[in-house]
This record gives C-alpha cells, structure tokens and sequence, in this order.
C-alpha cells in the first residue's frame, strides 16, 4: 500500500489532502510512522525520530495513528487478496506477498491479476497499492517499490537479472549503510558489479554468509516460497514504542492488541495456535522470549492470558518496555478435534462468537465491538503528556 | 544418644519424615532430619518449613536419651543397604556413629539446636475419618490434579467438608475426580491442600487401617494425626474452580460395563491413537460399546463389548489416557458411564464414593 496510515487519514480527513502528513508523535522519543509522499519530498521518513520531521517539515500536520482503523483497511485489502489465491503471505498490515501461480487459468496472467487487484483494492478502500509482479518474492518486492505511488511493474520470466542490474546495491536486502559501504569499498556499487562475479568470488569477499546471500539476491535466484497464513509455521505481531512503557496496564493493553490481532489472522487462517510466544525487548536492547505450550486456541482473550502470565514471569518491572510481540506457533486447523475444557465455554461457541465479532468489525471498523477488558485500557501510541 | 532398634522399621520412619526434606535448599541445615530419644522412644522430624513431618516409634531400646541431626538422605541410604535386622545409632558430639551388620559407619550431622523446631499450630477445625479410607480418597483424587503449567495447575487438592461428608477433589480443567467418606462431624472447612503434602500423606498411611487419622484445619495450616505420626502442611491460598457446576446433572445416555473389559480395550485402542492428539472414539450402539482409534501413521484399532445400554446412544470422545489412569485406582467389577454430547462432561461411576468426570475431546 501507498504511505498507508498517511493515505487511510487522508481519505478520511478531506482537509489533509495534499498536505503533507506524519503518522505518529513529534515528541522527543517519538518517531514517524508514515509520512504522506507531500511529507516525504521534504526528507521525511518512516523510523525518523518525530523531532527531525518537524526540523525537515515544520509544516507537517502530526497525526495519532488510529492502528485498529488501519487494521480494519488491513482486513479488506486482504479480503481482495483472498479472490485471488488462497496463498498470501502478509509482511505487515501494508504489505503482502501473493503466490498467483495456481490462479492464471482463472484470471490470467500475473500483469492481469495485478491490474485487477489494483481495480478492486481502489474500489473496496479507496486507496492505491503498488505492484510488483516478478518469479521470485524479491524481485517481486524490489518492482513494487520501483514506481510508488499506484506502480505496477511487471518482470517477466528470464529478464530478473536485467531488471535488477541498473539499481544500486543498497535495493539489495540485509544491504543497510554498513555493508553497503564494505560492498563499494570492494568495488561494487551497482547491483551489476555484484552480478559480474561469481559465487566463489563473493564468497571469498564476504564470507560465507553474506557471499551466497548477495549472489543469489543479486541474480534474482531467490528461492523462498511464499508461505501462507495456512502453511505458516507462526502468526505473530510485534510492536515497537515511542517511548519506554513502564506501566504494567498499559503493557497489558498493548498486549490485547497484539492478541488480537494474532487472533484475528489466525481466524482469518481457520487455524488454531498450540504454542504461545512472548517477546520483550528492553530499553538496551536485550531481547527476552518466552513460550508456553495452550490448548489450541484462536481466542484473543487466551492469547492475551498466556502473553500476559508469560509477561509477568519474565518482565522484573524495573526497566521499562521497548518492544513487545506476540506470537502463535504450532499451528494446527482448526477443524482439528480439541481435548475440551471442564470450566471452559465449549471451543465451538466461542469460535462462533469470535467470528461474528470478526464479521462486525468487517463491516463496521475494529473500534465497532471490543471485548469487555478493552474499554478501559488507555492509547499506548497516544502523545506524549 | 544411644538406641537399638528394628532396622525396617527405622528405616520406613526414615522415609516418610525424608520425604518433607528438600532437594535442595539455601539452607543446608534442612537437608538433615532430626532424632529424638527419650523414655518413651524416638521421634523423627524434619521440615522444609512448607511441611513438617514427625514420626512416632516406641519399640525402640533408648540406652542414653538425647537429641541429634542426621543428614537425611544419606541415612535413608544407608538404612536401606544395611543387613541385619538391627541397627545401632550412638551419638558423639554432632556425629553419630551406626552398627550394623555390613560395617560401621559415622554420619556427620550438625547442631541440632540451629534446626527449626515444630511449628505450633492454633487449634482449629477437627474432624476424624479411618486412616484407610483417607489413603484411599486420596489415592481416587490425586492423580488427576495438574501437575504440568495449565491455567488450573494449582498444585492442590480441594478438601471439602460439610453437611457430614468430607471430600477430596482433584482438577487439571480438562477432568476432576471425587471421592468422599461421611464423618460424624458438624465441622465444616473447604481448604485447597498442596498436593506434596498428600502424596507424602498417602506414602505414611496404611491401607485398609481402621486407624483414626484426625484433621485439623486452622486459618493457615492442616494437620494430620495418627498415634504414630503427624504431617503439618501450609495451606495453599488458591481459589479452586467450582467443581459443583461441572458435575452433570444428567445424561443422555447410561452405559455399564465390566471394569476389566474396559480396561483391556482401552489399552489396546491406545496403542494406535494419533501421536499429536491421544484421542478413542466410543460409539454406543445396542448393548454394546464400540472403541476405535486411529492414527494417520500407524494404523487402526476397532473394538467391539458387550455392555449394558439406556438410553439415545450416541458417539463421543475421550483422550483414554484419562480414563485409564482413573480405572487404575477403580476396585469396582463393573463401572457406570453417563454421558451426553460432546460439549457436556461426561461422569464415570467408579465407586460407592469416586466418581470422575471427564470432557470429552470436540469438533472429530
């Protein structure tokens, strides 16, 4: 999707178009989230700190995310998705991979299911979305990236390596300022130059790591499947704050979030998780993650019960919070028989109220139907006091 | 301190007070247990503070009273290996020397005056009940409490007394066993009891004793009485689920069947239940039960039995591991299985005073 919190405002906010628009605090540990392209011909970006955007852009208009309205936009976007194949792999609420592979007959090639998914997204949520169609998920992705906004490029079969030749090495992924710097230190600063050497060359340039990695990438060999949902091993989310959390509430709000939306993807998958994952990050970065085997489950409550038992167990309290996700693993269908529980509402009923409320929310926004503990809990994303 | 005493006897006396002792502890003081001679005989105590236990023998030669700590583990050990049917404890300073046939042997104790003495519990509610029968609820209850992490792993047993009954109930959230035995007492409490202090409760009981074991139950602590022995265990302070609401009130369905009948068929049907979910399918028909399993990988079972049949009749499904470790502890010929659909408990009849209830496993 094209600056997707930015355009989602924009859309709804009339008076915010054509004005450039930053998604997320101007505080000083706040960062940017989204910034409308207006925002972005100033130099403004996503994970800039909130402070820097305001130097680059004083006359960006900060805009509180609304994450649970974005979800919603989120949930019908994918809902065009599942038209088309059932084999989508989401990145995050914005970005998703499709396998079309299986689906030409039906809808033809992949230029053509791509213009249509373009069609009908603008027609369900009126926004754009950029293409990339390509044989493999990262010449796929580095098309889509090429033409933002409302792009669609198409790489056929055979021509990855042309395509991928006049970029420069900083396309190529794991390439951040460190290793592009090594990369041109050796000469290589186009994603050509990588391409004129061999593997062995690149191995014994950059190890045996890195050399294979930017071989493969750089020659558009990238083998990765897409995984669906349903062939996932996990669903998960995670989150990064602004500011530290250090209030136990506010970190068991975030949590139901999170749970939430683990659980909604997991509904949306007809699957069911027997593993629950905890991860913490701190302020210095040091990265706990914990996990305890539940009943399968796709039940946002039960999700958020065990992240929050399991978040008790390993958070001290003493330091604040820099990230927290949440994780559902050990995936099982939910067709599969459950051991029931004595003082537990029956796994069926409770599907079948989660999903009308999945249903409600479809058509009305997440804000639409909350569950009961949710109503006092504050906006972890809120500004700064 | 010097005694001569029946070396199997000591030795068991060992092993009950032992079984309080820790592992391990930051205080290696509670690695030991604590003997006491005088006219009347020995007593062996020990505490990990949680729990203390005391153990009674009067059949004991005292030659030099006195008081002395024994490095527990070890002296079970030791006891355990030695030979002849005696055995002599002496005490120098703060070792002990023993003789037996097989060697001698010096134990290195410490001052038993640094060990925690016996903590005095405030009188409370009393009730009474044969040591057998207790031994008994507790070995129809215990093995159905959770013992893994679950949201129901409180690691208690619920005991339950009123209106003349006392009962014992045992949850891991998926199945729940009760037994109870009437007492004549209008003492009524309902106290969740570690299950530690049970198990080693159980492992101090003689079966089929006539025996008085008195319970005492004050604001924080049980006690447990024979004239021989004496457990203390803190209670635990967490709330247990309200058994009362799952118990069904009613069933579509009643079948009877031979205990050994259903025992050798489950048996049998696990050996191929899939490995991910352990899982046998009872179909009901026309006086007669049908089990089946199936696993993906290895094969099938199907078993047909006779049984006694009332009712709509009906399939459902249990994970048999469940039934089978409660059938374990049934000394009936013939259970009872009252059951509904599979959204309802379903409630085994496994004697005049256990029964057990079961969720059955749903959407197969």
């Amino acid at each position: 999707m094209d600056a997707f919190y930015a355009a989602i405002e924009q859309r709804d906010r009339p008076e915010l178009r054509g004005k450039p628009v930053i998604i997320g605090g101007s505080g000083p540990r706040q960062v940017v989230s989204t910034a409308s392209y207006e925002a972005r011909k100033f130099g403004v970006h996503s994970a800039m700190p909130g402070v820097r955007a305001k130097q680059l852009c004083p006359q960006g208009i900060f805009v509180v995310p609304r994450m649970e309205v974005y979800a919603a936009v989120s949930a019908q976007v994918r809902a065009v998705f599942d038209q088309f194949t059932d084999s989508v792999e989401p990145l995050s609420l914005d970005e998703a991979f499709l396998d079309v592979t299986g689906s030409r007959a039906l809808f033809g090639d992949g230029a053509t299911i791509a213009a249509r998914i373009k069609r009908e997204v603008k027609a369900a949520t009126g926004l754009t979305v950029s293409v990339g169609v390509a044989t493999s998920k990262y010449v796929a992705k580095v098309a889509s990236d090429l033409r933002k906004p409302d792009g669609l490029v198409v790489v056929p079969p055979g021509q990855e390596r042309e395509f991928l030749a006049p970029l420069p090495v900083s396309r190529l992924w794991g390439v951040g300022p460190t290793t592009q710097r090594q990369l041109e230190h050796a000469g290589l600063r186009g994603i050509a130059d990588v391409q004129s050497r061999s593997e062995a060359q690149l191995v014994a340039a950059f190890g045996n790591s890195l050399g294979p990695h930017l071989f493969v990438l750089a020659n558009g060999l990238d083998p990765r499947e897409v995984e669906s949902d349903r062939a996932a091993r996990s669903i998960g989310h995670e989150l990064t704050f602004a500011r530290d959390l250090r209030d136990r509430d506010e970190v068991l709000g975030v949590l139901l979030q999170l749970a939430q939306q683990v659980g909604r993807r997991l509904r949306q998958a007809n699957v069911r998780g027997t593993v629950v994952r905890l991860k913490l990050r701190y302020p210095d970065f040091t990265t706990f993650v914990r996990q305890r085997k539940v009943a399968p489950t796709a039940d946002d409550l039960e999700l958020h019960r065990t992240a929050s038992e399991l978040l008790d167990a390993a958070w001290d309290r003493r330091t604040g919070v820099r990230l927290l996700g949440v994780t559902a693993a050990g995936l099982v269908d939910e067709s599969t028989p459950v051991q029931g529980g004595l003082f537990a509402p029956a796994v069926q009923k409770r599907d079948q109220l989660l999903k009308a409320m999945d249903r409600i929310r479809d058509r009305h926004g997440e804000g639409a139907v909350r569950h009961g503990v949710e109503a006092r809990r504050s906006n972890p994303w809120g500004p700064d006091s | 301190m010097k005694i001569l005493c029946d070396r199997t006897a000591l030795q068991e006396a060992v092993t009950v007070v032992s079984s309080v002792v820790p592992a391990k502890s930051t205080k290696p003081i509670l690695m030991n247990l604590l003997l006491r001679a005088d006219g009347e005989g020995i007593t062996l105590f020990a505490t990990d503070l949680e729990m203390a236990a005391s153990v009674h023998l009067d059949s004991v030669k005292v030659s030099k009273p006195g008081v002395m700590l024994l490095p527990a583990r070890e002296t079970a050990a030791l006891l355990r290996e030695l030979s002849d049917p005696t055995v002599t404890l002496e005490s120098m300073d703060q070792r002990c020397r023993i003789e037996s046939g097989g060697g001698s042997f010096v134990l290195l104790g410490e001052d038993p005056e640094q060990y925690p003495a016996e903590a005095q519990v405030r009188s409370g509610k009393r009730i009474e009940i044969p040591a057998g029968r207790m031994l008994g609820m507790t070995q129809e209850t215990v093995f159905a409490a959770a013992r893994e992490e679950t949201r129901y792993a409180i690691n208690g047993v619920l005991m339950d007394a009123a209106a003349g009954c006392v009962r014992l109930v045992a949850t891991d959230g998926r199945r729940l066993a009760i037994s109870y035995e009437n007492v004549d007492t209008k003492n009524e409490f309902k106290v969740v009891v570690p299950l530690r202090a049970l198990t080693t409760l159980a492992r101090a009981l003689p079966e089929n004793s006539k025996d008085p074991l008195a319970i005492e139950v004050g604001d924080k602590q049980i006690v447990f009485t024979t004239p021989r022995m004496k457990l203390v265990s803190q209670l635990l302070e967490t709330r247990f689920p309200d058994y009362e609401g799952v118990l069904p009130k009613a069933a579509d369905t009643t079948v009877e069947i031979q205990r050994a009948v259903l025992e050798g068929a489950l048996r049998r049907a696990s050996i191929l239940c899939s490995a991910e979910l352990r899982m046998v399918r009872f179909e009901v028909g026309d006086q007669s039960l049908r089990m089946t399993a199936e696993s993906s990988t290895r094969g099938r079972a199907d078993i047909v039995v006779d049984a006694v049949v009332r009712g709509a009749g009906g399939s459902i499904n249990f994970n048999p591991d469940y039934i089978l470790e409660a059938l374990r502890q049934c000394h009936l010929d013939q259970v009872r299985l009252d059951m509904s659909d599979d959204s309802m408990p379903a409630k085994f009849t496994l004697g005049e005073s256990f029964t057990y209830v079961v969720m059955p496993i749903s959407g197969a």
